[in-house]
């Protein structure tokens, strides 16, 4: 569905962590990825990412814990959290990598309060609000850009993917708020905005394509 | 201008997820409050997670198709209702804007309670065993001269305060170690702070001494 950096994918049949090197994977192609899981839960794109981030984490976890049931746990939730929550993902906050190290990091927090038994302990998405719903919402975040004009933005639009299209005709030409959008056309707020980030995103490319 | 920021090692442990709670607010609502440790902080993260990503394990094949499996077919995980958060905190009449780290714990802010000496506080319960006090400072505030048994940081969040070292304003952050004396007060202007202690205070002048039982009900 999403057209990103075609020429960095790399033909992966094979299961072992080992068999793709690190640099064939930038982190534009795992942002690509994450979009896709966002917009359309693409399962081969969760595949691809969790092939990458999977043996990463355990290897980290297994360091931090010392447990490797403990640390499968940790992959096991960290990798659901991406699945589920991939909207989430802005790429101008971070690198994909560091997203989701916070998230690791945050689940690994847990497990350690949960040890200690205190129901009243702080939790970690109190202290770092990584896979908080509200977090993204500053709004200026997704103000237009100001190097896309409105013009550019009607004679580009038509080429982007329908979702994605829709969204965008109706914040950026209709003047709706992303809320508005999302009441609307009856989908979560969540999406709306990884909708809007993508569509932007692809209207930049197109945009330097043609200058 | 902020002039006093956490060093480079705490930043790096907050990051990490191993600093002290209660300090992790603490150091968090100056993340907020600084752009200068904002930007740090993102470098950090980076540095940190290509470096705990650095090596990957040989994941058994098996288990790997089946953990992707079960991922793939797991439910959503159920929407939580967002806790009511304050985004403003009332002292004497006084309204003050809580940075959003202290906004997330807004709900575990107790009741104020005045202390001798124009300064009010409120505790923040973070843990069992760890909590941090609102300190509000009318004009003309001090608080005794102490000493520590071992840290203490605060952070302004409004206002000045001065001791025999410097003067402090809006997102300053103070780290002072054990066997540091100060006595803080506030002259025309009043100020609210966040103050965290890993340990009990110890007051060292004659006057404060014999208030000595109210010290540890001061910063607990
Ligand atoms: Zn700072």
């Amino acid at each position: 569905m999403m057209q990103v950096m075609p020429e960095k994918r790399v033909n992966r049949h094979h299961m072992k962590s080992n068999s793709a090197s690190p640099q064939e994977i930038t982190p534009e192609y795992l942002a690509g990825l994450l979009g896709e899981v966002a917009l359309s839960r693409s399962r081969r794109a969760f595949s691809e990412l969790f092939k990458h981030f999977a043996p990463r984490l355990q290897s980290f976890a297994t360091r931090q814990f010392g447990n490797e049931q403990t640390a499968m746990d940790l992959v096991q939730e960290t990798m659901t959290n991406v699945w589920h929550k991939a909207h989430l993902f802005s790429p101008d906050k971070g690198s994909p990598t560091t997203w989701i190290f916070t998230i690791a990091r945050n689940i690994r927090f847990d497990i350690l309060r949960k040890n200690k038994k205190n129901q009243n302990d702080i939790s970690a998405d109190e202290l770092w609000p990584v896979l908080s719903e509200e977090m993204s919402d500053s709004d200026d975040e997704f103000a237009i850009d100001q190097t896309i004009l409105l013009q550019e933005i009607t004679s580009y639009y038509s080429q982007l993917p329908d979702a994605q299209r829709v969204v965008i005709e109706h914040i950026y030409i209709e003047g709706k708020s992303q809320q508005e959008v999302s009441d609307e056309l009856g989908i979560p707020l969540g999406t709306v905005k990884s909708r809007t980030r993508l569509a932007l995103q692809k209207l930049r490319e197109l945009i330097t394509d043609h200058d | 201008m902020i002039k006093f920021h956490p060093n480079e090692e705490l930043l790096v442990q907050y990051v990490q997820g191993n600093l002290d709670s209660a300090l992790a607010v603490v150091v968090g609502t100056h993340i907020d409050m600084c752009q200068h440790c904002a930007q740090q902080k993102k470098d950090i993260e980076d540095h940190l997670s290509a470096k705990a990503f650095g090596a990957a394990t040989d994941f058994n094949e098996l288990s790997m198709q089946t953990m992707l499996d079960e991922i793939m077919n797991s439910s959503a995980p159920a929407i939580e209702v967002p806790h009511k958060v304050n985004k403003h905190v009332v002292v004497e009449g006084k309204q003050f804007r809580l940075p959003p780290s202290l906004a997330r714990v807004s709900k575990r802010l107790g009741e104020w309670s005045k202390v001798p000496g124009s300064v009010w506080r409120a505790p923040l319960q973070i843990d069992n065993d760890s909590a941090i006090n609102l300190i509000y400072m009318g004009a003309g505030a001090s608080v005794p001269e102490h000493t520590h048994r071992s840290q203490e940081a605060t952070l302004v969040l409004n206002g000045t305060f001065i001791d025999e070292h410097d003067r402090y304003h809006d997102g300053d952050f103070v780290f002072l170690n054990a066997d540091h004396r100060h006595s803080p007060q506030t002259a025309e202007e009043d100020c609210l702070t966040l103050a965290w202690l890993d340990a009990p205070l110890q007051f060292t002048s004659g006057m404060a001494r014999l208030l000595n039982p109210f010290s540890s009900l001061f910063f607990k």
